[in-house]
């Protein structure tokens, strides 16, 4: 009997195996409960596919979506479901980073203890971090072009604007040959060439590694050979003699060229994974595109190219963005947001920070540089009543015009926007793009100055 | 809720606290070695350090000779072709036959001395005083209540959520069953039985099953109550029957005639669902006859210590086994060969003397070359989606059942939308295979892990129960069932929520099912053999116990 006995406890060893696998079945329940019930097939919140309970709205409460079993009712303005559109997100699900995505399971109501146990059947309101306003502003700025518009505010880390073109109406029927296209948030999914805007990173990296900066100098006669004649660093004219500061304001590809061949591959990459633009930004369970770079160690010329955003670099604007915001925080990096922060514990909280890009000096020097290329080159008259700071850029990237990038951000205690407007082939940064940025934070400020 | 942690708590403590303390039947003497007391009905003498009784001498063999009572005063001796024989009163036995043991009749075993006494009036006294302080199962009353209460609260939610949709008949059934329950309750414990904890447990889940049936088919419910009654009559025949070991052993060709005729009625007559042909028909009364066969295939791997030194029963139960699994495989009933499989894998860990490990091992490496043939494509299908069920091209196809249990569990929370609230009944076997993701959405996370609670404490309970155990095969009867039980659950639960493939078997007690609830309830027929609380169970005879 006694064999029997200490066998049976063989028992003992299932018994363990079903209560660990429930144990590990509880665990993942806590962990991903929400996103299981805001799956489409859960039929008690979704009729036919799509989500029957909730409201979106902006950060002014006006209405972006509403769900019921009916369907789901969006803005009665064109513009307005136009521009939000990638931030709501569609019927179909084809915008996966959309709220109604992203964000089902708060917009069902869903909590741990309760499920989607909701008397009323209404959901929840979701207020967006989004203006409504700034975004119809940048979707009339970007003008028909193709392009992304992201303004963020660098001390609470809101993203007050999110606009990518092309765009559709949720209303209207969508043709197949332009579907892959405005399905796409360039914002939070593309990666394109930075042209001159990835000079700020190459400048910070600089700061960092050249303590005999000061000296440099650098003599641009508009074509700028480099090694055998065949390699141009071609300027849109002869800059003359410049010294860093001034490379940075008229973003002189010669000088860039020289200070990138300084630095080497090693200390450019080691700044640009520092400044966060080679990895993908996670919050509100989005994932953005990460950037990709090459620099390298044995090609001078190639490494040149990358130093100035060429080549084979390639940048997400969102990450850029946020880029901009840690220039302006003193080199803090704070996570964006979508969601405006309902509890008043995560009001306390404030913003998370993602963690240090710059050195607070570096991101000081690097800000008043972007400060002298305002008021050098892009004018600080076309920006009136804002305190700005940015950096333009006209990528090539083979089209038949340059992109144009506008970064930057403002220096305001009641609207700290850092923001980035990219236009595909919209030809020059400073005259094409800087305006699209300037009406949509003339917009934000008209709107937010005093909420 | 709380009234439901309340209900499974209590017994679910009162199931794990309580011990029974070892009966002494008797006492070994041994020359020059001092006196042992005898605990069991059944009791290995021998070398060997897992002897029951221990002679350490080189003299006498690992397994010498099988002592087993036979009545008060009277034991069984049974040589296990020991090397240097045992001898009774200066007569070697023969290892073919047993031999009855008058008290103080001389046995010579390598040369050793040794005798059987019953124990003194006075230590059976002590034994008896030693037994009063052992904790006594707790009260049924409050238990009892509380799962009426319970009851009722569920037919209320019922009414609330399924407003006019709710029958007659799905009402009476909850009525039905609070009042079998009380009478059985209280007929028994006016026999003077008194640990109920078990009976709770299953008549708590069982109350869970007519909700979950009421709310996907009001229809049904009564027909699952039919079943259940049946069940719980069966289980009180089977108490009764398993009282009388002798009765059993005998029982069992019957058993096995009976299970192989119906795995071949079944493979012959058989009807598919869902891709497994476990199901005939009689008349309009549809059953599973593997789940019957179930409780068969418990009492035929069980043996008493005797029977499992005992070639020919081994062979008998590894070829019965066999045969269950070959059938299960013609069937294409992966699900229930796997309890099968498991059970006999653990069944025969459990029996495995020194000689019978070999043939069991032959069969077990037999069984599941087989299985791995039979079952290679639709395994390899099932495997496919196994841990990807979330993946955009699985989510609708091969993971459809997985994600919307996930899902619409995830949907019930903690606390569950109430009972017939739910939407996950709109997916093909959700009250059957997927009952967890349909206890998740209706009464919420807590109640369905409680669930898989009650199971697990009716298996720890078996196996802390043959600590005072009489005989083997009550214990192998026990583990057995608590295996069949563990693996169900393990395969129905883990299977709906991508912990493993989806196999498509039943939650015991929980999933609807007539054929199902039936043998879950008579397989709680081999954990109350095994209780040996003093006047527990009805399983064993009064004061026996």
């Amino acid at each position: 009997m006694r064999k029997q006995e200490r066998r049976a406890l063989i028992c003992l060893l299932l018994a363990f195996v079903l209560f660990a696998g429930t144990g590990v079945f509880t665990y993942r329940y806590f962990k991903d409960g929400a996103k299981w019930a805001g799956f489409y097939g859960n039929t008690q919140i979704f009729t036919d596919g799509s989500i029957n309970r909730g409201t979106v709205t902006d950060r002014h409460d006006e209405l972006l979506l509403h769900c019921s079993p009916d369907g789901l009712e969006y803005s009665d303005d064109w513009t307005t479901r136009v521009s939000t559109i990638h931030a709501v997100g569609d019927l179909n699900g084809n915008i996966s980073s959309g709220a109604i995505n992203m964000f089902a399971s708060q917009l069902i109501g869903y909590d741990i203890v309760n499920g989607t146990y909701d008397t009323s059947a209404n959901g929840k309101t979701i207020q967006l971090t989004i203006d409504a306003e700034a975004n119809r502003t940048a979707y009339n700025a970007l003008n028909g072009r193709t392009g992304a518009v992201g303004v963020y505010n660098w001390q609470t880390g809101e993203i007050v604007c999110m606009v990518s073109t092309p765009s559709f109406d949720p209303y209207e029927g969508v043709s197949e040959d332009n579907e892959e296209s405005i399905y796409f948030n360039n914002f939070l999914s593309g990666a394109m060439t930075p042209g001159s805007t990835f000079k700020l990173v190459t400048a910070a990296s600089v700061i960092d590694n050249l303590a005999d900066r000061d000296e440099f100098s650098f003599e641009c006669d508009g074509v700028n050979q480099y090694g055998d004649s065949d390699t141009e660093f071609r300027c849109v004219y002869e800059h003359g003699e410049v010294d860093f500061r001034e490379a940075l304001a008229v973003s002189c590809n010669g000088a860039f060229g020289k200070l990138s061949r300084e630095l080497g591959g090693k200390a450019l990459k080691k700044t640009t994974d520092q400044v966060g633009l080679s990895k993908s930004l996670e919050f509100d369970g989005i994932e953005t595109a990460a950037g990709s770079f090459k620099f390298p160690t044995d090609d001078d010329v190639r490494l040149s190219w990358a130093g100035i955003g060429q080549a084979q670099d390639l940048v997400n604007p969102c990450a850029m963005m946020v880029y901009m915001g840690a220039i302006a925080n003193g080199g803090e990096a704070i996570e964006p947001t979508l969601i405006k922060s309902t509890s008043f514990i995560d009001e306390i909280r404030g913003a998370k920070t993602i963690g240090r890009y710059l050195d607070e000096s570096t991101a000081a020097e690097l800000k008043d540089m972007m400060k002298n290329n305002v008021v050098e080159n892009y004018g600080e008259e076309n920006f009136p009543g804002m305190d700005i700071y940015a950096k333009s850029g006209s990528a090539e990237t083979g089209g038949d015009d340059s992109d144009a990038w506008f970064v930057g951000f403002t220096n305001d205690e009641e609207a700290p926007y850092a923001f980035v407007v990219w236009i595909k082939e919209g030809g020059a940064g400073a005259s094409d793009a800087a305006p699209v940025a300037g009406q949509v934070i003339q917009s934000l400020q008209n709107s937010n100055y005093y909420e | 809720m709380v009234l439901a942690a309340y209900i499974l708590l209590i017994a679910i403590v009162s199931l794990l606290t309580t011990r029974a303390t070892p009966e002494i039947w008797g006492y070994y003497l041994v020359e020059d070695g001092g006196s042992f007391p005898i605990t069991h009905w059944e009791n290995v003498i021998g070398r060997s350090k897992s002897a029951d009784l221990n002679i350490p001498l080189v003299t006498v063999s690992n397994n010498q000779a099988i002592l087993s009572r036979y009545d008060d005063d009277h034991w069984l001796l049974k040589d296990l072709e020991s090397e240097n024989g045992t001898f009774v009163n200066g007569q070697q036995l023969d290892s073919d036959k047993r031999y009855l043991i008058e008290p103080g009749d001389e046995i010579v075993m390598g040369g050793v001395y040794s005798t059987v006494t019953p124990p003194s009036v006075e230590e059976s006294m002590n034994n008896e005083v030693m037994r009063r302080m052992d904790k006594e199962p707790v009260a049924p009353w409050k238990i009892l209540l509380a799962i009426t209460i319970f009851q009722a609260m569920t037919v209320v939610q019922l009414v609330l959520g399924m407003g006019e949709k709710i029958t007659a008949g799905a009402v009476a059934s909850f009525i039905v069953l609070a009042v079998v329950m009380w009478a059985y309750v209280t007929f028994f414990k006016s026999m003077g039985r008194k640990g109920f904890e078990m009976e709770m447990i299953a008549f708590f889940m069982s109350t869970i099953n007519l909700a979950v049936t009421t709310s996907f088919d009001p229809s049904s419910t009564f027909k699952e109550l039919v079943a259940l009654l049946l069940g719980v009559a069966l289980m009180i025949f089977m108490c009764v029957y398993l009282r009388d070991l002798e009765r059993t052993k005998k029982v069992r060709p019957i058993l096995i005639g009976l299970s192989v005729m119906a795995l071949l009625i079944n493979l012959i007559f058989g009807r598919a669902e869902f891709g497994a042909t476990n199901w005939i028909s009689i008349g309009s009364l549809q059953m599973q006859p593997s789940e019957i066969v179930k409780l068969a295939f418990v009492a035929i791997g069980a043996g008493t210590l005797e029977e499992l030194y005992d070639k020919r029963n081994t062979v008998m139960y590894a070829l019965f086994s066999l045969y269950c699994l070959a059938c299960l495989a013609l069937m294409n009933d992966f699900g229930t060969a796997l309890i099968f499989f498991g059970t006999y894998l653990v069944v025969s860990f459990l029996r495995s003397g020194d000689f019978s490990r070999m043939i069991l091992t032959a069969v077990a490496a037999g069984a599941m070359g087989l299985m791995v043939l039979k079952f290679k494509s639709h395994v390899a299908e099932r495997f496919a989606s196994w841990g990807h069920v979330w993946d955009p091209e699985i989510m609708d196809a091969g993971g459809y059942q997985q994600t919307r249990t996930m899902s619409m569990g995830a949907g019930g929370g903690l606390l569950g939308l109430g009972a017939g609230n739910g939407s996950l009944k709109g997916v093909v076997a959700s009250n059957t295979d997927l009952v967890f993701g349909f206890v998740m959405e209706e009464w919420g996370l807590i109640i369905a892990v409680l669930l898989v609670m009650c199971i697990i404490t009716l298996s720890l309970f078996a196996v802390m129960s043959i600590v005072a155990g009489r005989s083997t095969f009550y214990t192998i009867c026990a583990c057995g069932a608590a295996t069949i039980f563990l693996i169900q659950t393990m395969l129905n639960v883990f299977g709906s929520i991508d912990l493993f493939p989806l196999t498509g078997v039943t939650f015991p007690f929980v999933s609807t099912g007539g054929t199902s609830m039936l043998s879950s309830w008579a397989m709680l027929a081999y954990f109350k053999a095994s209780d040996m609380r003093r006047d527990a169970s009805l399983a064993v005879r009064r004061g026996e116990g």
